[in-house]
């Protein structure tokens, strides 16, 4: 029996502005999950060109649940996205040129060729770099939250995991600690359904991953990922709770991975109608339709739209190529940081 | 100078830093009501408050996160592991995120983790452990050992002054044993400087933590033979003072490397290696470790005794050396 | 046998980085009796206030450590039962008046503070000398540039180290000396014999004799915290052998037995009482459950095991002969701790493990009792606890044919019980027909030894009656 709240997808526009968005909000919202598709398209592209090593990973189906939370966190809230949350980056500013430049290996990329695929962040915008132990990043974001309440500062971080990440024991320290003392952090469960090729139902016993935030002494909520606008109001509803002092909300997206775990993956164990079912569903399609219908967006709004973000990736793709690969005597720079760079704002 | 045991001394080191700089605090397993498993922190609650001496709930992975996430948010966590041997259950958040964030990303997370380490009390082999070397393996870790009051306190507050990932083991079991002066004011001790414990012409022994002490009492038998010893107290192992070792070595040809953690890859080994790599001209015998054997720590007396260096394994060691 | 051990009440270890206490108060003063269990004293760590309980039950015969004293832990702080001196482990020079060893119990413990043998540290076998049968010696690294910078050939140094070898030292000294000059004489002298190294003999300090504790100047009781790690039993020097004599140091526990044999024939009346027992149910039964007990338990009852089973019975109704005199008092009791003497290998020993509450037992768990502390006794992993605390022992020399003993009693029991072998004899028994016949009987004799002072004659006479009823009525496993 579900424990968690079931969220209502928004309806109509008037929905939406209660929610706190207006129209241009809504097309950045649009913008940003073309950015966020199109970007990983093009990584499709450079990896099967070979411009990619290692190997490559995405969050198609992912991209409103990312988006939709990134749209409700302020400027001076922090998080700790994941794989599948390149929307986060995205809405939060990274320039796409920079991600094509991390996925190559090059000089340019956020981690200089340290480091590949999502595992990048800009602290400068709040963004904390994940590690491939995925469910570490949840105790660094209680973390975060609990530096903003010892400071009395108003602001929140934001942890995301994944369906197969809420079996480890991180996840529940990092609820338990959250819980027991009211952080100002949000938990984002991103439930694509398939861990790696593991089903939810050897990842988890309860009906929903949120169903657990009751236990830890706070609301969970399960939101179809699918649709942004869902997900964006009961992001800000937790953000805004944990911002004025209501402790953490646990919200599960339950959203779709409409490709393999990583490119090298055919998800064969996928069935197909699954597939199809995703395709039909694909939140894209889903909050274009819902942009004509209930936002009146015209077709010139809609191309100038789509083209700004054809050039923006363009041109994104031309200056990463451009961008030398690393000097391998930086190698061993970085190991440990000095103390002068304390003093320089990398702290928020 | 005021008098000060070891544990007072790193005490007194904490306090100095959190009453000089609101950043810094405490997160640990019982550190704020009851002051902590062996006191360090008793009465900081009272002091500093709650929300800067932060009674954790038992998760190590919670506490060695969430003081990654504090100190990239600008914060100067002093978390404590209530045994160093816990250390094992925050090993990722040491390991995979803190010790290589700045690398990656060039994001420095100054986070000082408490170790409360080593043996000789009948702890057992989950109480009583000396990891120092797995984590002077880790890149981007910084490993401290002190084995005076004086050290203690200046390598705590260098230790938090540090924007990195330091691992500060204090042996337990100096704790309350070792009492010295201090000085009262603030000061800091350099990470990654050795100290000559005591000046000697025919052998080196180099080691750190409560081994100095066993050191010390073993080279004490040798002057009766008229060999003298040099000691060299390393202080911190990662980074390492490479060069007081060089130099020790030259001078007397002869090392003894001594610690209290495991043989095989202890980071006694590491040293062994360098002195062979850089300084094999001038060896004058072959480079010798004692240090317990590579079984778990005991528990009974009689043997953990045997697993523990005594004074008389490194007494033997020298007089070998010496002989040679 | 003693069975009345002096334990040692030491300091604790109140948590892993404490390493010393204070005594707060004694809740038990000097000559008091304590349970075991029973709050002692109040110490103060550094960590926590806490009552320490007493390890045993007895007398507090002495206080070591006096109330706001702070001391090491592991420092003993006082002594329980023993004869109220330092004991062994104390290493304290003892009272000039009183000084009975420890008694043998005590000494237990002595072998297995000895035994593990400390773990070679990996690092420290010796090297061997690296001049083999080649005919050349080692030159070290360092020699080896101090030589070459300095154009001097290593081979003529004389060479102090291990096998011959030159050291750093030796051909700086050289080179000091005057280099090649002054190697010429040396020259023939080491490298080419290597097999007879001239290593001066550095004296052994493991081998030197331990210090002799302080000449035994009468301490006062209350004497300064005991030094914490237990000195060995105090070296005796001994005397010279004469022709065909050999001489070997008296061993603690030969010391403890001597001490206590004396001391129980000083302060008991001993009297030997015996009876001759007729075995043959006692056989039957035997071979009857042998075979179910070893197959089904793995034990084997033996002889001693149904006296033992017949003797608490008997007890129940002659309490006196498990009792004791203690000070004006006589103490009888509703148990019985039965004692065993058990003789440990080549004649080094004896030693009386305690077999509580053998009321509760049947014979299968006597036998069981018995056998298990018998072996444990032999094999030296007794604990403390398994020889206190003995109201009553069966000592058993039967085995070897003997017939008829006067053992010594184990202080402060009132007695102790012989059992003889079984030996087939010519026996007048009644026939059916209520006729005197001789029959084949197996016989054994039982001894009751006791305590004059407590147990009269007639007293044990029908204890032993009673026991001869009991065995010589056995059925199947006893009840």
């Amino acid at each position: 029996m579900a424990i968690a709240r079931e969220a209502e997808p928004v309806g109509s526009l008037s929905e939406v502005r209660e929610a706190g968005l207006d129209r241009v909000d809504l097309f950045d919202i649009y913008r940003n999950m073309l950015i966020t598709r199109g970007v990983e398209e093009r990584g499709h592209i450079l990896y099967r060109q070979g411009k990619i090593p290692g190997s490559f990973y995405t969050g198609r189906g992912n991209e409103a649940a990312a988006v939709g939370v990134a749209t409700a966190m302020e400027s001076q809230d922090v998080g700790t996205p994941l794989h599948r949350d390149m929307g986060v980056h995205i809405t939060r500013g990274v320039e796409p040129w920079k991600i094509f430049a991390q996925y190559m290996g090059r000089a340019d990329g956020p981690t200089h060729g340290r480091d590949g695929n999502v595992h990048m962040a800009d602290i400068h915008l709040g963004l904390i770099a994940m590690v491939s132990h995925l469910p570490a990043m949840l105790p660094v974001a209680v973390g975060c939250a609990l530096a903003f309440r010892i400071r009395e500062e108003r602001r929140v971080a934001v942890g995301w995991f994944g369906e197969g990440a809420s079996a480890r024991g991180d996840t529940h320290e990092s609820m338990t600690f959250a819980g027991t003392r009211k952080l100002p952090v949000v938990f984002i469960c991103d439930n694509n359904q398939w861990a790696y090729s593991t089903p939810t139902h050897l990842e988890y016993a309860t009906e929903h991953v949120a169903d657990r935030a009751q236990a830890y002494g706070f609301e969970g909520v399960v939101i179809d990922g699918t649709d942004v606008l869902a997900v964006y109001r009961e992001a800000k509803r937790a953000v805004e709770k944990a911002r004025s002092g209501g402790g953490p909300t646990l919200l599960e997206c339950l959203t779709l991975r409409m490709e393999g775990h990583a490119v090298h993956d055919d998800a064969f164990y996928v069935p197909k109608v699954m597939f199809e079912r995703w395709a039909e569903n694909d939140p894209i399609e889903r909050y274009r339709t819902w942009l004509r219908e209930n936002a009146e967006m015209t077709d010139e709004e809609e191309d100038e739209i789509s083209t700004g973000v054809k050039k923006l990736l363009h041109d994104a793709l031309t200056r990463a190529e451009e961008s030398p690969m690393p000097e391998t005597s930086t190698l061993l720079e970085g190991v440990y940081a000095t103390p002068e760079e304390l003093d320089t704002p990398h702290h928020m | 100078m005021a008098e000060m045991t070891y544990l007072q001394a790193i005490s007194d080191g904490l306090r100095t830093e959190m009453r000089r700089d609101d950043r810094v605090f405490v997160i640990g397993e019982d550190v704020g009501v009851y002051g902590g498993a062996f006191k360090v922190t008793l009465g900081f609650q009272e002091e500093f408050g709650p929300w800067r001496v932060i009674d954790a709930p038992l998760a190590e992975t919670a506490i060695m996160g969430g003081a990654t996430g504090a100190a990239i948010m600008g914060m100067r966590p002093v978390a404590e592991m209530q045994f160093a041997d816990f250390v094992s259950c925050a090993w990722d958040h040491l390991v995979t995120v803190a010790a290589k964030q700045h690398w990656r990303v060039g994001i420095p997370v100054p986070i000082v983790l408490r170790l409360p380490s080593g043996g000789g009390f009948s702890g057992g082999p989950f109480h009583s452990q000396n990891p120092e070397s797995s984590f002077a393996h880790i890149p981007g870790l910084k490993c401290v050992c002190p084995a005076t009051p004086e050290d203690a306190k200046g390598l705590l507050i260098s230790a938090i002054e540090d924007p990195n990932p330091v691992l500060f083991f204090e042996h337990k079991h100096l704790y309350r044993r070792i009492k010295t002066e201090v000085p009262e004011e603030r000061y800091t001790t350099p990470i990654g400087k050795a100290r000559t414990h005591r000046e000697g012409r025919d052998i080196s022994v180099i080691t750190w933590g409560a081994m100095v002490y066993t050191a010390e009492e073993a080279a004490q038998q040798l002057e009766n033979d008229g060999v003298s010893v040099e000691i060299i107290d390393l202080r911190t192992i990662m980074p390492w003072d490479k060069a007081a070792v060089l130099e020790s070595a030259r001078k007397t040809s002869k090392v003894l490397v001594l610690h209290e953690d495991t043989h095989t890859g202890g980071f006694g080994a590491e040293i062994a290696a360098t002195i062979a790599e850089e300084a094999f001209e001038d060896l004058d015998g072959p480079v010798r470790r004692v240090t317990a054997p590579d079984t778990p720590v005991p528990f009974s007396p009689p043997l953990e005794k045997a697993y523990i260096p005594q004074v008389e394994d490194v007494v033997k060691g020298l007089r070998e050396l010496a002989e040679y | 046998m003693a069975t009345e051990t002096a334990i040692d009440v030491v300091m604790p270890q109140m948590g892993v980085s404490v390493s010393e206490g204070t005594v707060t108060r004694w809740l038990k003063q000097e000559g008091e009796h304590v349970e075991a269990d029973e709050p002692l004293l109040e110490i103060s760590t550094d960590k926590i206030d806490t009552e320490v309980p007493s390890p045993a039950t007895g007398t507090v015969t002495q206080i070591l450590v006096q109330e706001g004293e702070t001391v090491d832990v592991g420092t003993k702080l006082a002594q329980i039962g023993g004869a109220g001196i330092g004991g062994a482990a104390d290493g304290a020079p003892a009272p000039v008046a009183e000084t009975p060893p420890p008694a043998p119990a005590a000494q237990q413990e002595a072998p297995s503070q000895q035994a593990p043998q400390p773990v070679q540290q990996p690092a420290q076998e010796p090297e061997p000398a690296s001049n083999g049968g080649s005919g050349h010696t080692f030159i070290s690294p360092v020699v080896a540039r101090i030589a070459a910078e300095h154009n001097v050939d290593p081979s003529q140094v004389s060479g102090s180290g291990r096998g011959g070898r030159v050291t750093k030292k030796d051909i700086l000294d050289f080179i000091e000396q005057g280099g090649q000059a002054a190697a010429q004489p040396q020259q023939p002298q080491q490298p080419q014999q290597p097999q007879q190294p001239q290593q001066p003999q550095q004296p052994q300090p493991e081998a030197a004799v331990p210090a002799a504790p302080a000449a035994p100047a009468p301490a006062p009781p209350q004497a300064a915290p005991a030094p914490p790690k237990p000195p060995a039993a105090a070296p005796v020097t001994p005397d010279e052998a004469l022709a065909g004599e050999t001489v070997e140091p008296i061993s603690a526990m030969r010391r403890g037995i001597a001490e206590h044999m004396r001391r129980s024939l000083d302060t008991s009346a001993h009297v030997t009482s015996a009876i001759e027992v007729d075995m043959a149910r006692v056989v039957a039964a035997r071979e009857q459950l042998k075979k179910e007990y070893q197959a089904a338990y793995g034990v084997n009852p033996t002889y001693l095991a149904f006296v033992a089973r017949a003797t608490v019975q008997t007890l129940a109704n002659h309490p006196y002969v498990n009792g004791e005199l203690r000070g004006d008092s006589i103490i009888t009791r509703n148990f019985v701790n039965l004692g065993i003497a058990v003789e440990l290998a080549d004649g080094k020993g004896l030693i009386v493990p305690v077999l509580k509450n053998a009321e509760t037992m049947n014979l299968l768990g006597l036998a069981k009792g018995i056998a298990d502390i018998a072996k444990r006794a032999r094999d030296k992993q007794l604990i403390p606890d398994d020889v206190q605390g003995g109201t009553i022992t069966i000592t058993n020399p039967g085995g070897y044919g003997t017939f008829h003993g006067t053992p010594v009693i184990s202080q402060p029991q009132a007695a102790i019980l012989g059992t003889y072998a079984v030996v087939k004899r010519p026996w007048v028994v009644q026939d059916s027909l209520g006729k005197d016949v001789i029959a084949i009987r197996p016989l054994m004799n039982v001894t009751l030894t006791y305590d004059h002072r407590l147990v009269d004659g007639a007293y044990a006479s029908r204890f032993l009656k009673e026991l001869r009823e009991r065995l010589e009525a056995w059925e199947g496993d006893g009840g």
